[in-house]
């Protein structure tokens, strides 16, 4: 086969199906990754319209461009679409669509998954701007701080918008979140240990795990929120045994990290395209990965530093005010980095490169202001002001909005395949620049003269007309340089000027690719032995497509790659890809409808969705498999493995393995709470406890006991060519049982809205309730495979999933027995 | 994995010890102001314990980043994960510190 049959082979097989048709079922990476970046960039430009609006309402004193009913639907929409509707999916967009490039492999670890999550995605912030367009958008402030959020001060929808919106929103997160660490983990080309990885893998990495931890305790929080408000239960009433603290603790616990899950994938963007710029390698790359990891760790102690005006005690505060200084320290070892490997090279003024320094500049003013708010007597004085404002502004407009308008102009050419024309991009720059500057510079300046956040309206007097007019002006600058830069995106998709290939001269994988990139990424799979392929090897893209490396053959409409061990890279497994398919957008929309049921409060909607989401979850999952047993794969180079479906630990493993950690952080949040409301809250202990059920503390732990053990052995009797039926029968029996102990522990728990203690159980026992039916649907399911002859003691990967989910099932009903059991035994 | 655990066991369980300090610094002053257990004179002693018992785990674990059974192999993850054994130990000196210094429950 020559390099154009295979091209045009391979194309046919992993190409979207033609016509509109191919939006809704296209599962590739590069469909996906750019549906992402298109659907983000239109909320960056929501989320920039709301913000003029902001601006013209505080150019002038007793401003009556909006009223403070609509001017609070303003700033919470900006703040909620720039973060989460923007900063979050262009980093997902950007990643699901370079990330198998760079990697020097042809998808992400789950097509369908990926897709899935676009979907929520889209209906999710379809959800919260269609609020917007009625009027009746979130106006609690991006953070919805209780109680201003609860029924009694917030009693319409728009509170409920956002918390169901962004709830939904957020599984499209954890979703992007576990692809990419079993992406990055598992799905590289043969030969690229961790050692050689590009260094925006790394940072990718690292940013979702934190996805995985940081998400959760805002799920939570929103979980909890609406549950006050639909139906009474008061864990963040005072009166009740809440306490409004309890959604900030849960809220930071997510939002400061939040601000380095935004900044370290821009960062990974820098230390990629700065050395290209230098053309040079990155200098320090070990101290990189350090710093990004510490950076990331470090992020999640700090979440108290938004609290510092809530009456901690001193040494509480200390703790997090030392915390959110030594955050300073990996951010700058990045930072010297950068200057390093720009001080070694050759630095060209190519466009990105001025973005680069755009964020330099603004970024460093960021980081320091940073450092000035975290030292507690200060932040006292400019807590809530426009101050902050700016302070947020430079460290998310300078770390994020900057290095991702380089990455725009760094990776356009292998998008489109073309090259700028018109040469708009560096006016935009110095628009861009210089009204952002004009901007947000004297909003420091007018914060500390005492203007607080989120007013409407201040009066003459008050001598802030000024400042306020000049950085409204600045704001128009600015919006004028970013609509350019969208201008010169779209000449550029228009205009057919074409680029030459690896027009940067830059070393990764990416650049191998033809321009535009096609569906398949790699006419053959590369073998990596450097960090920088393409610089050691000039030809590998000839080679590549000529199909010289691995699959360079393709086998009927098989859409295949590799799996290799996490720390070599050496090939391990062989992949067959699911095709094109509905089944995404549909699940999604199926997911949306529980979702919006719960909005309109049309309950007995929710568990119809719900069933309908567990049927489409098994099609799902039907459709992968065989019914015979695969021999070893040749993988070319006369390389041998086995097909994911005949080994112990396959990419669906690893996959719950980490949603598992996502989970068990949602747990480990619920724990805290109860926690908190415990040892904080005024009314605790509760007025009675739930009253010990010897069925309960019986059933539960013998059930749990009896699915694990009773997998473990369907597993190991499977494996041995045994029948796993009865052991799997058994551990059915056992998760059923769970299930129903804990149905009884609901029916004898206390009332949950008359205490936030009877709340806490009730969302305790309805956990462990609906994590008993998933383990007892996962059992069915395998029990139904295994009839339908899809495991076999060689196939033997499904059954490996089931155990970990019963395990965990194990731990959370042991955890919950105690704490729901024990303050009453030992009081 | 083992790589990627060498690389994460010192500041995950700085993390975990630093959450731990907090939340036990919350309940001593809690109960402190109940006056229905330990007096406030107990919160500092603990708090400091609790402190030191983070330092020797992560001293712990900086031992074992350099021992010959535990260690990476020589390279990339031997040298990242030595580097975030020191952040580790840093950040628990760093900011547990307070426990030394600072009025406890005031």
């Amino acid at each position: 086969m020559n390099a154009l049959a295979r091209h045009r082979r391979l194309t046919a097989i992993w190409s979207s199906r033609p016509g509109w048709k191919g939006w809704f079922s296209t599962v590739n990476h590069s469909d996906v990754g750019l549906m992402f970046l298109a659907t983000a960039f239109f909320y960056f430009l929501v989320g920039g319209i709301l913000a003029m609006l902001i601006r013209a309402q505080l150019a002038t004193p007793h401003s009556a461009f909006a009223g403070p009913e609509i001017y609070s639907q303003f700033f919470t929409m900006h703040g909620t679409i720039m973060m989460f509707l923007f900063a979050i999916p262009v980093i997902e967009g950007l990643a699901i669509y370079l990330l198998p490039k760079m990697l020097g492999t042809r998808d992400l670890a789950y097509p369908r998954l990926t897709a899935y999550g676009y979907w929520c995605y889209f209906f999710g912030g379809g959800m919260l701007i269609i609020s917007l367009l009625f009027g009746i958008a979130p106006d609690g402030g991006w953070f919805m701080y209780p109680p201003l959020t609860g029924k009694i001060h917030s009693p319409g929808i728009n509170t409920d918008f956002w918390l169901i919106g962004i709830t939904f929103v957020e599984i499209s997160a954890i979703c992007a979140a576990v692809e990419f660490t079993v992406s990055v983990l598992k799905y590289r080309a043969p030969g690229m240990s961790l050692d050689r990885m590009p260094i925006f893998a790394w940072y990718i990495l690292v940013t979702a795990l934190m996805i995985l931890c940081g998400f959760p305790p805002l799920i939570l929080g929103s979980i909890l929120l609406e549950l006050e408000r639909a139906f009474g239960m008061p864990f963040f009433q005072v009166g009740l045994g809440g306490d409004s603290l309890l959604w900030q603790h849960l809220f930071w616990l997510f939002g400061h990290p939040e601000v380095y899950i935004i900044f370290l994938p821009a960062a990974g963007a820098i230390s990629t395209i700065l050395p290209v710029m230098a053309s040079t390698t990155l200098l320090g790359y070990r101290w990189v990965v350090a710093a990004a990891v510490a950076l990331a760790i470090l992020s999640f102690g700090l979440w108290v530093h938004h609290m510092f005006t809530t009456g901690i005690p001193h040494m509480g505060l200390a703790f997090f005010s030392a915390a959110s200084t030594l955050v300073a320290i990996p951010t700058a070892v990045q930072v010297f980095a950068w200057i390093g490997t720009l001080w070694k090279g050759s630095p060209r003024l190519r466009l990105p490169m001025l973005h680069i320094l755009g964020f330099f500049f603004t970024f460093v003013i960021g980081g320091l202001t940073g450092v000035m708010v975290a030292v507690v007597p200060f932040d006292w004085q400019v807590h809530d002001t426009a101050f902050v404002t700016a302070h947020l502004h430079y460290v998310l407009f300078g770390g994020f909005v900057f290095p991702i308008l380089a990455a725009v102009y760094y990776w356009l050419p292998l998008v489109t395949g073309r090259k700028r024309y018109f040469r708009l991009g560096e006016v935009a720059f110095a628009l861009i620049f210089l009204g952002f500057q004009i901007t947000f510079l004297p909003m420091h300046w007018v914060g500390l003269m005492g203007q607080r956040r989120r007013i409407s309206t201040y009066g003459a007097e008050d001598g802030w007309t000024a400042i306020n007019l000049i950085s409204s002006v600045g704001g128009f600058v600015l919006a004028f340089g970013l609509a350019m830069v969208l201008l010169e995106v779209m000449l550029n998709v228009i205009v057919r000027h074409r680029s030459e290939r690896n027009p940067w001269l830059a070393g990764t994988l990416e650049w191998a690719t033809l321009m535009p990139a096609p569906a398949y990424n790699f006419a053959s799979l590369p073998h990596v032995d450097s960090r920088d392929p393409l610089w050691d090897d000039p030809d590998l893209p000839v080679r590549l497509a000529r199909g010289e490396g691995y699959l360079g053959d393709p086998v009927g409409d098989r859409r295949e790659t590799i799996v290799v061990d996490v720390a070599t890279g050496a090939p391990e497994q062989h992949v067959i890809y699911p095709a094109n398919t509905f089944l995404p957008i549909v699940m999604a929309a199926t997911t949306g409808g529980f979702f919006l049921s719960v909005l309109v409060k049309l309950y007995w909607v929710a568990p119809v969705a719900v069933l309908g989401v567990a049927v489409l979850a098994c099609i799902w999952v039907w459709r992968l498999g065989s019914r015979e047993d695969p021999g070893d794969q040749s993988i070319g180079r006369g390389i041998q493995v086995p097909n994911i479906t005949a080994v112990d630990r396959p990419p669906g493993w690893w996959g719950s393995a980490f949603l598992l950690v996502a989970n068990a952080i949602f747990f480990g949040s619920l724990l805290f709470g109860y926690a908190f409301l415990w040892t904080v809250a005024p009314d605790w202990p509760p007025p009675a406890f739930v009253a010990p059920s010897i069925f309960v503390l019986t059933a539960a732990p013998v059930g749990a006991v009896i699915a694990i053990v009773a997998c473990a052995l369907a597993v190991r009797n499977n494996r041995a060519g045994k029948q796993p039926v009865v052991g799997l029968l058994l551990a059915l029996g056992g998760t059923l049982g769970v299930a129903a102990a804990f149905g009884v522990f609901l029916i004898h728990a206390p009332s949950p809205t008359a205490h936030a203690y009877g709340a806490t159980l009730w969302v305790f026992g309805v956990y462990v309730v609906l994590h008993a039916l998933l383990a007892a649907l996962m059992l069915v399911f395998l029990l139904c495979r295994h009839r339908a002859g899809y495991i076999s003691a060689v196939r033997r990967a499904e059954l490996a999933i089931a155990p970990i989910w019963i395990g965990y099932l194990g731990v959370v009903t042991l955890l919950v027995t105690v704490a729901a059991y024990l303050p009453g035994l030992v009081t | 994995m083992t790589d990627l655990l060498r690389i994460l066991i010192s500041p995950v369980v700085w993390l975990a010890a630093f959450s731990a300090v907090y939340g036990l610094h919350g309940v001593l002053c809690e109960i402190s102001i109940d006056g229905t257990g330990y007096s406030r004179a107990w919160a500092r002693p603990m708090l400091v314990g609790a402190f030191a018992l983070a330092l020797l785990v992560q001293m712990g674990l900086l031992a074992l980043l350099y021992s010959t059974s535990f260690q990476a192999r020589p390279g990339f993850a031997r040298t990242v994960s030595r580097t975030s054994g020191w952040v580790g130990l840093v950040a628990t000196i760093w900011t547990l510190f307070p426990t030394l210094a600072v009025t406890a429950c005031g």
